[in-house]
């Protein structure tokens, strides 16, 4: 009777399978020497030599940079736009920092090169600039709406009585934030702050960008710990991300080990992201009201500083969107004429983008086809089963897939379709490889809607005597579809800005006809591998222009999925009073 | 209350059931045609060509010009000469563009593939440095000191008689063919050490990549195919040994650095193929390398 919802959550489980099934034979292929995988930090496989350690370094120091940069911008953000705003402000930006956290990464990478890149140069007075640092800012500033966005659903959970309570006992704003809101806000805060790691740790190619790549290093000194910070290093992921995988055939020691560093990555993040998403909320918040020790004195001024550093902390984000915006709309101007939209590329960086939006659009529409039954019937069967454990089991599973690294999807793709089914790069390959992308967001947010529906629809549809498929037909799908629309929306807007994954299994630079005529070796052209190659690889000033266009058309591509996703969910906020 | 939540979703099952069918049925659909279409692609499909970044823009050129005659050609360069060799031997393309000859390893890794090179022109390696550092007296380097810089043991210009400038290496990545030219000058048939664990050392991948940074790097170093700069002012090949990477020192293969260009099949070319590849050695498609720096197969006396 469940089959087909089965089938559903058996596509997510069966990914997961796919990526560590294809991990495990990897690593099964050849003699992992897992001590010295984690310990020895020389890589080189001509010599035989795998020690990852440099690799694990790498992402530590660019993680931890990352979140010493944006968390406590990011929290003191949320702070501000949640206690400190009125309502009418606060809402437009808050739409802003959902819209930061939905640009894609290729853009941030891109922003990287273009800027982050020389402000390092100039900063550590280092030549090139490509480095640890610089890989720290960009995702800092990648993972800082996501912070906010999640640590501000998180204060705005807190019941307002509290606040009543607080303030009537006369403290002032800065002591009602410590005192009340905090103590009951951390656990989504911190939740904020892990999904931001996990989305760091998998982030593959805006790293990519502007690291260095170069392997085996480790500083020698503590003293010049800092110094390497402006200097080239590597992560798990640019290592994944880099030439290597390819080089590797499909068997063997070096395969063995890249497979390893996968598992090594997925662990992490999954680490991050189920320890992110576990259920917080029925746990008391351990320490309740903490002494505010000598609060007495200079209460006015302290409270006077701590808002102006929290307006100011909140304004940063907020130039960062402007500043984004003036790049993208200066240096990307072309994108503005209809004829970049609608003539092909001519030679290496010329003429329009056509083909590249075609190719990211048939990719997308591809993605949402296989996904959007998949997600419903995933989604519905972890929303009826929301009193199981298995549902939150289930839960777990869907969350941990939704933050795979795509690389790794990437990879897997690459290795099962181009390779063992002999597809070669296909365009279905890549739509494939997008789907668990999305199919956790649509999963999630149907489960939610079908949770919250309140048990008196289902009472009065019973008690009027409707059949199952009625009741089916005119309560259930009208309740539920806008809220799978929306997650079908959100993934989309998600997968539109993937690089990595497509880099391996369905797009070329050159070449491809706007439409494939095929599925096998019938590759596409996209916009994110488009800017990647275009950023990347050269310096001429046409090519650069032709990349921020391209940025600029993604982007817009981008917000208009987010636009429709938001003006879903204000609909279906007005069906949920209609319905109650 | 709560047992009707539970009833609720039994309710679901039977429009479940039926889009479920019809969902399954999509999915079969899909694998169908996708089967189908795999069998009738096979034949018809594109030319995909893939790997050297020095190879591409030429490969890229000549897709471009038999466009007319309805051929269609796709040019990739993930992975660089070793990434198109073994995406070549797992049977996804069906050229390998290669800027390095094949090695036995190659054949030995892919015994099932019939790897036949055909050589369609050729290119100098240069060891490229930056004006800068060439005015300040590096007019020629030996082996050994490419060897020095290249290892991280030589950190400063003046060490090989030039500015007071750190030296910034740009290295290839692994499995591009100029890394491999390089390595075969300084290392003969011996195995390159590890990298170095000098701080300014950065590993790039493709030419124009490598271009950009040299260009944007003081004093920086990077082997790189002297295609890519020529008309560049700012970047300058250096002598090596005393030999330039002049048109009639790498056509006598006077200057160490020489290499062959290739375009590499499984088998002998056939059909679409065949037409690229002849395309490319005949008179027209020859001209195509002189315009990215690189020589006929005339020049080179072939």
């Amino acid at each position: 009777m469940w089959g087909w919802v089965y089938t559903g959550m058996f596509s997510v489980v069966l990914v997961l399978a796919v990526l560590i099934g294809y991990l495990g034979t990897g690593i099964a292929s050849g003699d992992v020497d897992w001590l010295n995988l984690v310990s020895d930090p020389s890589w080189s496989p001509v010599n035989g030599a795998f020690g990852a350690l440099a690799m694990i370094y790498g992402s530590a120091v660019v993680c931890v940079l990352a979140l010493l940069l944006a968390v406590p911008v990011g929290w003191s953000a949320a702070i501000a736009l949640s206690e400190y705003l009125p309502p009418r402000f606060a809402r437009p930006l808050r739409l802003s920092v959902e819209l930061l956290a939905a640009v894609p990464s290729i853009v941030y990478g891109l922003i990287g090169i273009m800027v982050i890149r020389p402000f390092v140069s100039m900063l550590g007075g280092v030549p090139g600039g490509d480095s640890l640092l610089a890989a720290g800012i960009v995702l800092a500033v990648m993972i800082m709406p996501t912070i906010v966005a999640v640590s501000v659903d998180a204060l705005s959970a807190v019941p307002a009585r509290y606040r009543e309570a607080a303030y009537s006992l006369g403290l002032t704003r800065r002591e009602v934030v410590r005192s009340v809101l905090l103590p009951q806000a951390r656990a989504g805060m911190r939740a904020g702050v892990l999904l931001g790691l996990a989305r760091g740790l998998g982030e593959a190619i805006a790293v990519f960008m502007v690291i260095g790549r170069a392997d085996g290093r480790l500083p020698g000194a503590p003293g010049v710990f800092f110094s390497s910070l402006v200097r080239p290093g590597q992560t798990l992921t640019t290592k994944l991300a880099g030439p290597e995988p390819m080089l590797a055939g499909t068997s063997g020691p070096y395969f063995a080990a890249l497979c390893a560093l996968g598992i090594i990555l997925l662990l992490l993040v999954a680490a991050a992201t189920v320890w992110g998403t576990r259920k917080s909320s029925n746990r008391p918040a351990k320490r309740g009201l903490r002494g505010h020790r000598a609060a007495a004195r200079m209460r006015i001024p302290r409270d006077r500083l701590t808002t102006a550093l929290r307006m100011a902390a909140l304004a940063l984000p907020g130039a960062l969107l402007l500043g984004m915006l003036g790049i993208l709309l200066t240096r990307g101007g072309s994108a503005l004429n209809p004829a970049f939209w609608f003539s092909p590329s001519t030679g290496a960086a010329g003429g329009g983008v056509r083909d590249q939006i075609l190719g990211t659009l048939l990719l997308l529409a591809t993605t949402a086809l296989i996904a959007l039954p998949l997600g419903y019937a995933a989604g519905v069967l972890i929303g009826t089963r929301a009193t199981g454990k298995t549902a939150r089991v289930l839960e777990t599973l869907t969350v941990a897939i939704g933050g795979t690294p795509t690389i790794l999807l990437g990879l897997a793709g690459y290795v099962l379709f181009s390779s063992a089914m002999g597809w070669g790069r296909s365009w279905l390959a890549g739509a494939i490889v997008l789907v668990p992308v999305v199919v956790p967001v649509i999963a999630l947010t149907t489960a939610g809607r079908i949770r919250s529906m309140p048990p008196e629809i289902t009472e009065s549809a019973l008690a009027l005597g409707l059949t199952r498929a009625q009741y089916i037909r005119s309560v259930v799908i009208p309740y539920t579809w806008p809220a799978t629309l929306t997650g079908l929306l959100l993934g989309l807007a998600r997968a539109a800005g993937e690089t990595a994954p497509l880099i391996f299994t369905a797009t070329v630079f050159f070449g491809a006809p706007a439409l494939p005529t095929g599925i096998v070796n019938a590759p596409v052209q996209a916009l994110p591998t488009h800017i990647f190659t275009l950023s990347q690889d050269s310096g001429a000033p046409e090519a650069i222009t032709q990349a921020w266009g391209s940025a600029l058309v993604l982007v817009l591509i981008t917000a208009v999925l987010l636009s429709l996703a938001v003006a879903l969910r204000n609909r279906f906020e007005g069906a949920r009073r209609w319905t109650t | 209350m709560t047992t009707t939540l539970h009833r609720a979703p039994s309710l679901l099952t039977r429009k479940q059931k039926q889009a479920g069918l019809a969902s399954s049925a999509a999915l079969l659909l899909g694998v169908v045609l996708t089967g189908c279409a795999g069998s009738a692609q096979a034949s018809s499909s594109a030319v995909q060509a893939s790997g050297s970044t020095t190879v591409a823009p030429v490969a890229s050129d000549a897709a471009e010009a038999l466009k007319g005659q309805g051929l269609k050609i796709t040019v990739a360069t993930q992975g660089g000469s070793a990434g198109g060799i073994s995406q070549l031997g797992s049977k996804q393309i069906q050229v390998a563009l290669s800027s390095k000859p094949l090695s036995d390893e190659d054949r030995k890794t892919y015994p099932n593939t019939d790897f036949v090179p055909t050589q369609i022109g050729a290119d100098a390696v240069g060891i490229i440095i930056t004006k800068e550092v060439a005015d300040g007296g590096v007019k020629n380097l030996t082996k050994e000191q490419v060897k020095g810089l290249f290892e991280g043991t030589i950190t400063n210009w003046k060490q090989v008689g030039g500015p007071d400038l750190n030296v910034f290496v740009y290295d290839k990545e692994p499995g591009r063919g100029t890394r491999e030219v390089l390595d075969k000058f300084v290392y003969g048939k011996g195995k390159p050490p590890l990298p170095p664990q000098s701080a300014n050392y950065a590993v790039v991948g493709g030419n124009l990549e490598t271009r950009n940074k040299l260009e944007s790097t003081r004093g920086s170093i990077a082997p790189l195919s002297t295609g890519f700069i020529e008309g560049r002012d700012g970047l300058v090949a250096v002598p090596l040994d005393g030999v330039a990477p002049t048109l009639e020192n790498v056509a006598s293969s006077k200057y160490p650095m020489t290499r062959p260009l290739f375009m590499i099949t499984d088998g002998q070319p056939k059909g679409a193929v065949k037409q690229y590849i002849d395309y490319l050695l005949s008179p027209e498609g020859q001209k195509l390398l002189p315009v990215h720096g690189y020589l006929t197969r005339q020049q080179m006396g072939l």
